[in-house]
């Protein structure tokens, strides 16, 4: 049984830069799956799903109404009609995509077939990441309701430190089952702002450090997997990762990162 | 008729910072409407949305239907209730602007019976006021809703990365397909932009209205909410909202 983790928070904080850096330390197989209708996590992997025959599920479902319109048919086979053509398959990771729609209506029927999916799916990887759409309405929607790391990405503001309490109020009001609460704090934190962070009671992670890379491969639409493994942001995120109790992946690697966190903590 | 302004773009560019500034520069009476269930304007505006005994519409809803659930013959449908409701108890009315809250939802389900409810009433609270904006939540699915269906202003607020620059033909392609209509659509860029990154956005073939300056004082206010609307009238981010307004066309009232 996969590890299934997610990554969540309030838009613009960072939760796809985290699951792209991230996805890189963890352990293979791995799954992971972006639940922005406004996606954009494929292509921050540098991966264009289109290009290598990819639909997304809410492309693969609409497809699948239009061409059983008119043929009497009215069960299909979600998971050859659906899943199929919608999993990518590639030598780092897996990758799904929920996908925009273009027609009126909410994203509760796509969202539904992902939620069907990820019980079977978790079997077949060691870890399975979820990159959630900004806000809380996937709470609502319980798409993943067996967590075992939630990550939550954080800028400074007090909206955040609002958003922390919202998560608490609605994963226990939905039962949705978590075993681990982490925070991270964005590239603008400051270490005065980061006291905030260390006061709310939950288990504070650290902060992503400001990374020019990072910001200019995002503006030009580079792949974050190409990243320098010394960047700041990606040392960052391997520390993070330790922290949460994580093996990550490369030996040499976690040497290299755990030393460079004996330093940042100066432990 | 009100003009509807909607504010939207991807997490964090700063659609509810936009309406919180652009607010106190438009001609009165003006209703903002907070569409993002993990709300925030209201704290933005400095106002305690409970302590002035208001409810979002997310708690009404909830209060009438487990009403009616007790009621035995229920005369009443839900959205006529709600709709009382939504005028009594959802409805902030104040000297600088009136505000409604979607609020966020603690039961199982999508947020599509309250955004329901606003965007049957939209038009009809629309025919209060000079101005009517609408601060939407991050990303798509409200547009898919189709809950403001005949805009006036659409500001796109964007911030430096590939993403927003797809954001902009991926809304465009929904607004056309579930038929929202829109006098205009704007690009206004938030501070993150650099020179050379502002070329992107000139380049889209949308009209685009400028950047909102990095402002210290705005990042601090946030961080400690306080009311955007105390910001000084000379700092950075309130020049600039005032300058892209212009440049749409708006009569700023000082």
């Amino acid at each position: 049984m996969g590890k299934v983790i997610i990554s969540t928070g309030r838009g613009g904080a960072g939760k796809s830069t985290f699951v792209a850096l991230a996805s890189k330390y963890l352990n293979p197989p791995k799954l992971l799956i972006d639940l922005d209708p406004d996606e954009s996590l494929a292509n921050m992997v540098g991966i264009d799903l289109n290009e290598k025959g990819r639909k997304t599920i809410s492309g693969a479902l609409y497809d699948v109404i239009e061409e059983n319109k008119g043929v009497g048919r009215t069960g299909y086979n979600l998971l050859s009609d659906v899943l199929q053509p919608v999993l990518y398959r590639g030598v780092e990771f897996d990758l799904i995509a929920l996908g925009t729609k273009f027609t009126v209506g909410c994203y509760c029927a796509p969202d539904a077939v992902l939620k069907d999916f990820i019980p079977t799916l978790v079997k077949d990887y060691e870890e399975v990441v979820v990159d959630s759409p900004a806000g809380l309405e996937h709470f609502n929607r319980k798409v993943v309701v067996d967590i075992d790391d939630l990550f939550v990405i954080l800028d400074p503001s007090e909206k955040s430190i609002k958003h922390i309490e919202r998560i608490r109020d609605i994963t226990r009001e939905l039962k949705v089952g978590y075993n681990h609460l982490y925070l991270i704090g964005n590239y603008k934190f400051t270490e005065e702002t980061e006291e905030y962070l260390r006061s709310t009671g939950e288990a504070y992670l650290g902060k992503i450090d400001y990374d020019p890379d990072v910001k200019q491969y995002n503006l030009e639409g580079r792949s974050l997997l190409e990243l320098p493994e010394d960047s700041p942001a990606t040392v960052c995120v391997k520390r993070i990762l330790v922290k949460a109790g994580y093996k990550i992946t490369d030996g040499d690697l976690t040497i290299k990162s755990s030393e460079k966190i004996a330093k940042g903590l100066s432990l | 008729m009100a003009r509807k302004i909607v504010s939207t773009g991807r997490g964090g560019a700063g659609k509810s910072t936009f309406v919180a500034l652009i607010s106190k520069y438009l001609k009165p009476p003006t209703l903002l409407i907070d569409l993002d269930p993990d709300l925030s304007l209201a704290d933005m505006l400095g106002l305690d949305f409970h302590k002035e005994g208001k409810r979002t519409v997310c708690e009404a809803l909830y209060d009438v239907v487990e009403k009616r659930k007790s009621n035995i013959s229920p005369t009443i449908t839900t959205h006529d209730l709600m709709e009382s409701l939504l005028w009594s108890d959802c409805l902030y009315e104040g000297k600088r602007f009136d505000l409604i809250t979607l609020g966020t939802k603690l039961t199982e389900g999508c947020l599509c019976a309250p955004d329901e409810i606003l965007r049957k009433t939209i038009p009809k609270l629309a025919k209060n006021y000079t101005n009517l904006i609408v601060d939407s939540p991050a990303g798509v699915e409200h547009l898919n809703r189709n809950i403001v269906s005949d805009i006036n202003d659409l500001f796109v607020l964007c911030d430096p990365s590939d993403k927003s620059l797809k954001h902009i033909p991926r809304i465009k392609e929904i607004i056309k397909q579930v038929g929202i209509r829109y006098s205009h659509l704007y690009l206004v860029a938030n501070y993150e932009f650099d020179e050379e990154a502002e070329k992107y956005l000139q380049n889209t073939g949308e009209i685009y209205l400028g950047k909102i300056d990095y402002d210290a004082h705005l990042e601090q206010y946030n961080l400690e909410g306080k009311s955007l609307l105390e910001l000084p009238e000379d700092s950075a981010a309130s020049l600039s909202v005032k300058r892209i307004l212009t440049k749409a066309g708006y009569q700023i009232r000082s």
